[in-house]
């Protein structure tokens, strides 16, 4: 008894906080795996182990919400649960209603979870619309769904204040449930004899309206135990128990609200032994009525997980990862990566002096020399690894989107995802995630028909959208597809026109579709002749174009179109073709060189006000004399440039007037604007292995300002 | 100093029943589901089993069937921790050859008081 009590008092001790980062973030993970497999859940043949997956997820959090003390999400965890509960139990057939309340839910948990991880005060979102529709569900019934506004909408980034009700169940302290119900436990004693206790429980129920009472578990023959189910407060009930017993030797214990909902109130027991259990302390009392003849073999394999071949797998994955990983700052990596940059540049500078160094002399040099550069390139490319992550993490949040966005148009889509594998710097999946949202949106919005369109047109009624991505050379293309209406070549010339832009009917489609990337021109306008909402595809382009990407347009009215985003591997290393013009070395990216020849004279026309132009097999394209924007000063020679490297940049080309081509490397890309300032025509900056400095040209906007 | 295997798969769970077990002097080995527990009561010697009993993999009451086939593991106190404490459950348990359940979610008083009762 002693123990007991010396023990409950030492509560303080024990301080949960230092686990709720790590809660969180596993019931993120939980919460975005149950998505994942909600998403995938064919409602026909429902898999077992998808079942028992999603119930895992829900349970997990449930238990940690518990124990942690967030009992907003403990409860909504708790009847998600019982509802998957019934599935996996195969007690109901899932329907659509149900993936949706359960995504809802998720949301909902998400944004109760981040309330308490970044502790926001004010109100909660609501959740009791929820539970009802939940509960609902689980007894068999398909309930109501409320047009929801806006407003209403489950959002993790914005918590809507909410509906009264659910300010009322999280203003209250954890233990309590809405009806201001608390479960207790009350231990009195020692006494001398336990049976003294006896008046208490029928004093409790002599009393109308105060509660529930029913024995509990008592380890210590002195101790009288109670499980008391009252809203009366605690110095209420110490009053009450006055009468019979000492107040010092009550002891209250709030049970958590979670046994309440999970546990029948046969087993509202916090523990107990199995009697002849091995190990099991022989004196403990034995309060369970274990229903051996009422249980039969089928309910153990209820409990007992059945894991198909595949969740093995999976799980085996998840354990694997979770010790063979390590959480690092981005910075340290940056940091590693720069420090690399710059052995690069060091190893480059010993190759070119080394390179006339007598063979024979210097042999065990160069030697070194050689392993060195293996070497360094090998850790660079180790290195820029480390930041690389798959496009399956963009990619993830598309399905949730598309599904969204078809149940509130009444549309039908479909996804397809291909290359999620595909890795990406983590820079440029940050940056690349908004605009690549916009397209899917854009596609899902404007892209896809209604339903009965589609049938129209003989179509199938599902449209779909293909996402993609890819390595191509040193770029990565990701591709957006649908098989929707497509763009009219007709309506955004004419949309162009009465926007006063000056375009002509002889521009090629691949320029047509540029257009639509013009600042407000809304596909939605052009599309779907649909107002409101412009899409500004400008700024999808704007920020692509600053990633050293391009967006390319493919469409044919009626039957789909298709947006390819070219990006470079990562930000910090470029492929580039180095060219002289005099005395000086710029860096052309690689990406954009198409190709480079001597030029003949005849080739070259000028037209008005001295603007030169090739003709390269049957093209014109502007010629820019390099020595004339960079203003570089010729040393008496009077030798004009006669190579010419042909850039492209958003499907238009021009052409390059440069003195020659010293060749291609890797480059590491410094950035000018912040360490120097703006410059036109220019992207960044590199070190050349001669220590030298070469600017990188900005050749998008090169070929931009020579086109217009 | 007493070792208790701490079965769960939840980390969060995983990582306060190892500190509260800690800060009571036994030293714990974490498992992640019961498998992974399964593979470290062979290496490790073991005085008590606190399994978690909904895991991937194996449960805690299958963890318990594998382990109590083992010598080693006859007489080795095996705690259940589930979030129900129904009649199934424990039959189940019982027939696994646990010795005892726990409620989750328990504080971690509870806890260490649970444990020391049936620490041998």
């Amino acid at each position: 008894m002693a123990e007991l009590h010396q023990e409950g008092g030492g509560g303080a001790d024990f301080d949960l906080t230092q686990f709720y980062q790590i809660f969180f973030e596993e019931a993120g993970e939980n919460l975005d795996q149950m998505e994942q497999i909600l998403l995938d859940l064919s409602l026909e043949n429902a898999d077992d182990e998808e079942l028992n997956g999603i119930f895992r997820c829900a349970h997990s959090i449930k238990g940690g919400a518990a124990t942690f003390g967030f009992a907003d999400v403990a409860e909504l965890t708790h009847h998600m649960e019982s509802l998957l509960d019934k599935l996996r139990r195969h007690e109901l057939t899932p329907v659509p209603q149900m993936v949706d309340v359960l995504l809802e839910s998720a949301d909902a948990s998400r944004s109760l979870l981040s309330r308490h991880q970044t502790g926001e005060q004010g109100e909660a979102p609501s959740t009791a619309d929820l539970v009802r529709r939940i509960a609902e569900l689980a007894s068999g019934g398909i309930p109501d769904v409320p047009t929801r506004l806006p407003s209403q909408m489950p959002d993790v980034r914005t918590s809507v204040a909410a509906p009264q009700l659910v300010a009322q169940a999280s203003a209250q302290p954890s233990s309590e449930r809405a009806s201001g119900e608390r479960r207790l436990l009350i231990q009195i004693g020692p006494l001398e004899e336990a049976s003294s206790a006896d008046v208490i429980k029928e004093l409790f129920r002599d009393i109308p309206g105060l509660g529930s009472i029913a024995d509990g578990v008592a380890e210590d023959p002195s101790i009288r135990s109670f499980q008391v189910t009252t809203s009366a407060s605690d110095g209420d009930l110490l009053d009450l128990f006055a009468f019979h017993v000492a107040k010092e030797q009550v002891v209250i214990t709030t049970l958590a609200p979670d046994l309440a909902l999970s546990t029948p109130p046969s087993g509202e027991i916090p523990y107990g032994f199995f009697p002849d259990a091995p190990g099991s302390p022989g004196t403990a009392p034995l309060p369970i009525t274990v229903q051996a003849a009422v249980t039969d073999g089928g309910t153990l394999a209820v409990n007992k997980a059945v894991p198909s071949k595949v969740s093995e797998a999976k799980a085996g994955t998840q354990a694997h990862v979770e010790s063979s990983t390590i959480r690092v700052a981005v910075n340290k990596v940056d940091q590693l990566i720069n420090l690399v940059g710059e052995l690069v540049i060091t190893q480059a500078m010993l190759a070119q002096n080394s390179r006339d160094l007598d063979a024979a002399v210097y042999q065990q040099l160069l030697a070194g020399l050689a392993d060195l550069d293996r070497n360094t390139r090998d850790l660079q490319e180790s290195v820029m690894s480390i930041r690389m992550i798959p496009m399956s993490i963009v990619f993830s949040r598309f399905p949730r989107m598309l599904r969204d966005l078809a149940n509130k148009l009444g549309k039908k889509v479909d996804l397809v995802t291909f290359g999620e594998a595909t890795e990406l710097d983590k820079g440029l999946v940050e940056k690349i995630t908004d605009p690549l949202t916009h397209l899917v949106r854009n596609s899902g919005d404007h892209g896809i028909e209604m339903p009965a369109d589609r049938l129209a047109k003989g179509k199938p009624e599902h449209g779909t959208i293909t996402l993609s991505a890819s390595h191509q050379g040193g770029s990565i293309v990701i591709e957006v597809k649908d098989d929707g209406r497509g763009l009219s070549r007709e309506k955004i010339l004419r949309k162009a026109r009465e926007r006063g832009m000056d375009v002509s009917d002889q521009l090629t489609d691949a320029e047509v579709w540029q257009l639509i990337f013009a600042p407000g021109f809304s596909t939605a306008e052009v599309v779907t002749d649909v107002s409101g909402r412009g899409v500004g595809l400008d700024v999808v382009k704007r920020n692509i174009a600053a990633l050293n990407g391009s967006v390319e347009v493919d469409s044919s009215e009626g039957y789909g179109m298709r947006v390819s985003v070219r990006l470079p591997l990562t930000l910090a290393i470029m492929d580039g073709m180095s060219v002289g013009v005099g005395n000086e070395v710029y860096i052309l990216p690689l990406s954009s060189v198409v190709e480079s020849f001597q030029v003949n004279t005849e080739e070259v026309s000028t037209v008005a006000q001295g603007s030169r132009l090739v003709k390269v097999r049957e093209e014109y394209m502007p010629v820019i004399a390099m020595e004339k924007i960079f203003q570089i000063p010729r040393n008496g020679s009077g030798k004009s440039s006669d190579i010419m490297v042909v850039v492209e940049s958003d499907g238009s080309r021009i052409a390059l007037l440069v003195d020659e081509l010293l060749g291609q490397h890797q480059v590491v890309v410094k950035n000018l604007e912040s360490n120097y300032r703006k410059v036109p025509n220019v992207s960044g900056a590199t070190i050349l292995g001669d220590g030298k400095v070469a600017l990188i040209l900005d050749t998008s906007s090169m070929v931009r300002r020579a086109r217009h | 100093m007493q070792s208790i295997l701490a079965v769960d798969d939840s980390p969060s769970m995983r990582k306060m029943v190892a500190f509260t077990l800690s800060g009571a002097g036994y030293h714990v080995v974490e498992a992640v589901d019961g498998q992974d527990a399964y593979e470290k009561a062979q290496t490790h010697d073991i005085d008590l089993v606190l399994a978690d009993q909904n895991m991937p993999r194996l449960d805690g009451i299958g963890l318990t069937r594998k382990l109590r086939e083992h010598p080693k593991f006859k007489t080795v106190p095996i705690l259940i921790l589930t979030t129900e404490s129904s009649d199934q459950m424990k039959q189940a348990g019982r027939s696994a050859g646990a010795t005892g359940w726990l409620v989750k979610p328990f504080d971690p008083n509870r806890l260490i008081e649970v444990i020391r009762k049936v620490m041998p």
